[in-house]
């Protein structure tokens, strides 16, 4: 009796968002579906889709792909041992070294990436600071390494938490069990350690993969504009070349990759553990 | 801690990351602009960064999108939360499925897609457009807060509310809100995090004169590094540390840790469970910092804001002009002059190239007044019949402009109904006497091993391949594929060299000898010789470009008048000359080069060359739309390469 | 274990424990929460470093050698099952380690299944298991592995009652077919009389008394142990001299001697022991104030002197009756008052 009425008014609660998603959510993307599949006279096309395979399309994708593997690459090689350490560190559990190396990432995204400029330049700091030693200056800046850097620098965090929080959540007496089994420390690693970590890893390295895939601003800011990454390419369609069909449909390839990266993650981790917390 | 490995490695991690915001820190009390030298101590910059307006607009934009963007996000996604947890399972699934997509999609294709629905629907780019998108990427993080601690309260609860006579309304505000109360909060304040830092997506979805503290930085640094940035920065840095602190105050429970609620606002990704529990032993001072301190602090920040910012933007009436114009192409005095004499407020917006500006005012998605164009482009502008003619009538002054450059705007502007000339100059090199020791006077040095990594190009398509088709002897016009070609490939085999291609911080870096050669504009190369006086600039023996900038008024402009009145006041002799000294780039405007003080300057090689030099230079033309699209190709293989 | 300290952080969880284990026998360190049981498992296994004291296993000091290598496994309080996982091969696991051969391993993780009643378990996933298979697999994993010596840290608080009682019959079966020394925590006194063959009844780091379970429940040592096994009425006491006890004023002949004369002490009563009788034929009478129906026995209080005697009888006498108490000279046990909070054990030579 007075549940179908509550029921009924609570979905109605949901209302407002569910018009707003609609308008705000599903229809833009409808709209760059739209783009990405006509031409400038709205005929219906492939052509925008194709033209990731065009030479300078395909090269800034495969450079995209290259760089953002290597640092996604990079930050997992980083952050495991780190927070291996952090938990070894934490017997407390209070949680403040962990907070010590999340604070960088409350810092405005920018401002990071320019100190980097700062730091890599010609007569940046660490080049002065070699001149000291009467070293030559290193060309730090522009390259695709400096990028790397920039990803690095920016994403780590987001490898660190995630799979802190999935060691945090192991049950110590498992690797105990281990341990009482005979198990030698690089053996407890390999085969419990690692294993039951795995949703926390697939969980950092998206959320490192994708942003770094589809970055514009560090490759603008530390590339000097000489590396064009797929995620340049789309923006300057948008805000220098006018070209929106162009852009629509390199975004569509683009999308194609995040979903993949998705269902990869689906698949290693079904009950969802592997989330920050 | 068995191995000191351990220790060690946590060490360097710790520098790698705080050693960026180290330096940025320690700079910002650098009296020296430079970030090799250590100057001497000063507080300069932080007064200076109080004192910058744009700036502090920028900031207090941020505040309140950022505020109002949660609030709304928080109530509309706590409703849905509600709403959601009442739906069947497959409804419910795909309602969260639809959740997750801002989440999980790039940023850049969200803003994207909202650019084009606004668009779409003819909606002004403003305010208004920036809050949307925000409350848009906001509302999934909140659901995503509040549905696990729905999930968490027990079903039970509710029905013994309602069992005991409470009316499901009251039930539910007194019995699962309070329940719910920490997914809110979190969600509110993650979403609060979110719009703080967003860039991307405001990038796509802003109008003219509104920036974001994210905006504005990122137009700063493309320019070239102001130290307030670094002042900027500092302060930044604190009132995270701050809000930090007052969260590890917050009720919640020592076991849930503070820090893990820190984190997982840092990181941005409520997905999974948020594990909260209500034991709390500390309420006490950490509920009255919560609940009264820092409503307290808000509001007085905003209230403060508030004034401070109504008191910036002035009228908000009508009576405005909207102008498009350069970066660092106009004295900030001049507007607040034309504000003070004329009533008329300015909003005031900045583009790099031609090629960004063109399509903005194609498409129609802002309505600016006035726009300052270069030749090739006003011609292109006209033909696409973007711009409204002049009425000459209210523009009195143009009796100021030498008739020369009146006559050399036919060339773009062939009935002369469009345009009013604004500065004029040519492309050439500027080189670094100490860091060079060949003689410069041909193209060709740009491409010289010896200045690998050393070499400024402009990040700019016309200029870039323009100067390369000159050094080949050819036109910078041309419409020949194979000489096209053979410029992108010299390009090519340039890239190696370059450091870097830039647009206006061609100017910062080589004042502070971090390049030995940059193409550069003739006005920048003045400026650059006052700061730097090893600094010279040569226009090359195979020619170069001339070129003019002129005010035009777009077809959709909302205050053609206003426009006009500008026109007219930027042609005054007194005004040009103030302009000129503060951007240093030839005027076309007799009276004001008459009242230059300076000798030097007034008869100067690089300000007003003789027309010897300027015997192989060429104005760039408009070559439509399919040859365009032949030099943006060329270009982008190049810089893809 | 000689001389064996530790402490986390500011708390010293065991303080100078000495306490020898002999082979092939069921040993059960029992106390409330707290008492440094659990720490003291976690010493034999290699998990927890002492402060002071050695461990010795067969004659070899321990101290330096890590859990991996020490010749005992641990049965954990949860299990610990590795979820990733199959049955076999979280039960091959130490196997593998040691590069035994497949047909070997897999020959063992038959006669472990079977073993533990769980036959044809080999490729279930440890999530699909109820807590009492759960429980079993991690036995089976443990023993394989042909240990001198299985720690078990209470592995039974999880199941329920009559699983509980099962599984206890399971591991003494265990036991005396695989002939290895049985080292077994647990707060539950019943589960400890009912196993072992030798309890050590600790409390706050220190060993209170070891004994056989008969040792332990008839014959404690002091209050502690004398409250914490079975129910009891202990009163303060006087023993007159040898033989003869004081308690309520009332002098109970004992059984017995060497506590000197007029020297406080503990005296300990079971309730199973306290017979009703006429009020002219006890030896104190009182009321009853209480009676319940427990099923094997009434439990009835009987209030006599200002003190409430706890009574178990199979016969019952209603609320308000007058009775009398009396009690058998032998079933009267004298503990020594303790001086201080300090009650070292002596090492058994046994």
């Amino acid at each position: 009796m007075r549940r179908p009425s509550q029921l009924k008014n609570k979905k109605l609660l949901a209302g407002p968002y569910l018009f707003w998603a609609v308008a705000f959510v599903i229809i833009p993307l409808i709209m760059i579906f739209y783009y990405g599949f006509t031409d400038n006279n709205g005929a219906f096309t492939l052509t925008n889709l194709a033209g990731i395979a065009s030479a300078d399309n395909l090269k800034a994708l495969g450079l995209s792909l290259v760089l953002s593997l290597i640092s996604t690459a990079v930050c997992l090689i980083l952050a495991y041992p780190l927070a291996m350490i952090l938990i070894d560190l934490n017997i407390g559990r209070s949680g403040f070294l962990v907070v010590v190396f999340v604070l960088p990432m409350w810092m405005n995204f920018l401002l990071r990436t320019m100190a980097w400029q700062t730091l890599l330049e010609k007569n940046g700091v660490i080049n002065t600071f070699l001149s000291l030693f009467g070293l030559e200056p290193l060309a730090l800046i522009n390259t695709p390494g400096a990028i790397v850097l920039g990803m690095v620098y920016n994403f780590l965090p987001f490898m660190i938490l995630p799979i802190y929080n999935i060691l945090c959540k192991m049950d110590q007496d498992v690797i105990n069990a281990a341990r009482d089994l005979g198990a030698s420390p690089r053996q407890t690693f390999t085969k419990i350690i690692w294993p039951l970590s795995l949703p926390g890893v697939i969980s950092g390295i998206t959320m490192v993969f994708i942003p770094a895939l589809t970055t514009f601003v560090i490759s603008d800011l530390l590339g000097g504009s000489k590396i064009l990454l797929i995620g340049n390419i789309i923006e300057q369609s948008f805000t220098q070349a006018n070209d929106w069909h162009v852009g629509s449909g390199l975004s569509l390839v683009l999308m194609i990759f995040i979903i993949f990266s998705m269902m990869f993650m689906q698949k290693y981790d079904k009950n969802g553990e592997g989330g920050v917390f | 801690m068995r191995h000191p490995f351990k220790k060690l490695y946590l060490i360097l991690m710790l520098i790698f990351l705080y050693a960026p915001i180290a330096t940025l820190i320690v700079l910002s009390f650098n009296s020296s602009k430079s970030r090799a030298k250590w100057g001497g101590f000063t507080m300069d910059w932080y007064s200076q960064l109080f004192q910058d307006s744009a700036v502090m607009n920028a900031l207090y934009t941020t505040l309140v999108i950022a505020l109002l963007s949660a609030l709304i996000a928080t109530i509309l996604g706590t409703a849905a939360s509600i709403g959601i947890e009442g739906m069947k399972k497959r409804f419910r699934t795909f309602v969260m499925g639809i959740t997750n997509i801002p989440m999980l999609n790039a940023d850049i294709v969200t803003g994207i897609s909202l650019m084009l629905l606004f668009i779409a629907l003819r909606f002004t780019m403003g305010f208004a457009t920036i809050l949307l998108a925000h409350i848009t990427f906001n509302i999934p993080f909140v659901i995503l807060s509040v549905m696990p601690k729905l999930k968490q309260t027990n079903r039970s609860t509710f029905e013994a509310a309602l069992d005991l006579g409470a009316s499901p309304f009251y039930a539910f505000r007194r019995v699962v809100f309070p329940d719910i109360l920490p997914g809110v909060v979190s969600g509110f304040l993650l979403a609060f995090t979110m719009s703080l830092d967003d860039f991307i997506i405001t990038h796509f979805t802003k109008g003219p004169g509104i920036d974001t503290l994210s905006t504005k930085i990122y137009a700063e640094v493309r320019k070239g590094i102001n130290p307030e940035m670094y002042a900027l920065s500092t302060l930044l840095f604190l009132t995270v540390l701050i809000l930090l602190f007052l969260i590890n105050m917050s009720p919640e429970s020592k076991t849930a840790t503070p820090s893990s609620i820190a984190a997982q606002i840092a990181s941005r990704t409520p997905t999974g469970e948020v594990s909260f529990s209500q034991k709390t032993e500390s309420r006490r001072g950490s509920r009255f910092v919560m609940r009264r301190v820092l409503p307290a602090a808000i509001i007085v920040a905003i209230a403060v804001g508030g004034i401070f910012y109504s008191s910036q933007s002035g009228s908000t009436s009508d009576n405005q002009v909207i102008v498009y114009n350069w970066g660092e192409y106009m004295d900030p005095d001049v507007i607040t002059q034309f504000e003070e004499e004329t009533g008329i407020h300015v909003v005031y917006e900045e583009f790099e190239t031609n090629e960004i500006m063109y399509p903005k005012i194609k498409s129609q998605s802002i309505a600016y007044d006035v726009v300052c164009p270069s030749d090739y482009m006003i011609q292109r502008m006209i033909e696409n019949d973007l711009l409204a003619p002049l009425d000459y009538d209210n523009i009195p002054n143009i009796s100021n402009i030498d008739s020369t450059y009146l006559e050399e705007s036919r060339q773009f502007d062939p009935s002369l109904s469009y345009s009013v000339p604004y500065c004029w100059g040519t492309v050439g090199i500027l080189y670094n006497k100490t860091m060079v020791s060949d003689p410069v006077d041909s193209w060709s040095i740009l491409w010289n091993d010896k200045y690998k990594n050393n070499i400024l190009m402009q990040d700019s398509v016309r200029d870039a391949m323009g100067i390369t088709l000159k050094y080949l002897g050819y036109s910078l016009n041309t419409t020949d594929v194979s000489q096209l070609e053979e410029a992108r490939d010299l390009l090519i085999r340039q890239k190696p060299l370059v450091q870097a291609y830039v647009i206006d911080q061609v100017r910062d870096k080589m004042i502070g000898n971090e390049a030995a050669l940059g193409v550069i504009y003739s006005g920048e190369a003045i400026f650059c010789q006052e700061e730097n006086p090893n600094l010279e600039y040569v226009i090359p023996k195979e020619g170069s470009n001339i070129w003019i900038d002129s005010w035009v008024i777009p077809k959709n402009a909302q205050h053609k008048a206003n426009a006009e009145a500008f026109i007219n006041f930027l042609c005054r002799g007194d005004i040009a000359l103030k302009n000129f000294e503060y951007i240093t780039y030839s005027t076309p405007n007799k009276a004001a080069r008459e009242m230059i003080d300076d000798p030097l300057i007034r008869d100067s090689d690089v300000a007003f060359p003789d027309p010897s030099e300027l015997v192989n230079c060429e104005t760039y033309r408009y070559l439509g739309d399919e040859n365009d699209a032949l030099y943006n190709e060329m270009w982008r293989e190049v810089k893809s390469d | 274990m000689i001389d064996i300290s530790k402490s986390f952080g500011d708390t010293k969880v065991i303080d100078e424990m000495n306490l020898y284990i002999r082979e092939n026998e069921f040993l059960t360190l029992l106390g409330p929460s707290g008492c440094g049981k659990t720490t003291t498992l976690r010493l034999l296994g290699g998990f927890e470093q002492p402060d002071a004291g050695q461990i010795i296993f067969d004659g070899q000091d321990m101290n330096s050698i890590p859990p991996n290598k020490r010749q005992l496994n641990t049965v954990f309080q949860k299990y610990a099952l590795f979820t990733h996982m199959t049955i076999a091969e979280n039960i091959a696991f130490g196997l593998k380690i040691r590069n035994k051969t497949k047909s070997y391993i897999d020959d063992k993780i038959k006669y472990a299944l079977k073993l533990v009643n769980l036959e044809g378990f080999e490729e279930r996933m440890p999530d699909s298991l109820s807590g009492g298979q759960q429980q079993r697999i991690a036995i089976a994993r443990a023993i394989v592995n042909e240990p001198k010596v299985l720690l078990l840290d209470e592995p039974l608080g999880a199941l329920d009652l009559k699983l509980r009682q099962d599984m206890q019959y399971e591991l003494i079966r265990l036991k005396n077919e695989l002939g290895i020394t049985f080292v077994y925590v647990t707060h539950d006194q019943e589960e400890a009389l009912t196993m072992s063959d030798t309890i050590v009844v600790m409390n706050q780091g220190y060993i209170q008394q070891i004994g056989t379970p008969e040792d332990i429940y008839n014959e404690p040592q002091n209050a502690f142990v004398a409250d914490f096994i079975g129910d009891s009425n202990i009163l303060p006491a006087v023993m007159v001299r040898d033989r003869l006890v004081r308690i309520l004023g009332v002098d109970f002949p004992c059984v017995d001697e060497g506590f000197g004369s007029n020297t406080p002490v503990d005296a300990v009563i079971r309730p199973e022991d306290l017979e009703i009788v006429k009020p002219e034929d006890g030896l104190l009478t009182g009321t009853v104030t209480s009676l319940i129906f427990k099923g094997v026995h009434y439990e009835m209080t009987v209030m006599s002197h200002d003190f409430e005697w706890l009574v178990h009888s199979t016969s019952m006498s209603e609320v308000g009756t007058e009775v009398g108490l009396t009690v058998i000279p032998f079933n009267i046990q004298i503990m020594n008052k303790p001086e201080s909070e300090d009650e070292e054990a002596v090492a058994i030579e046994e």
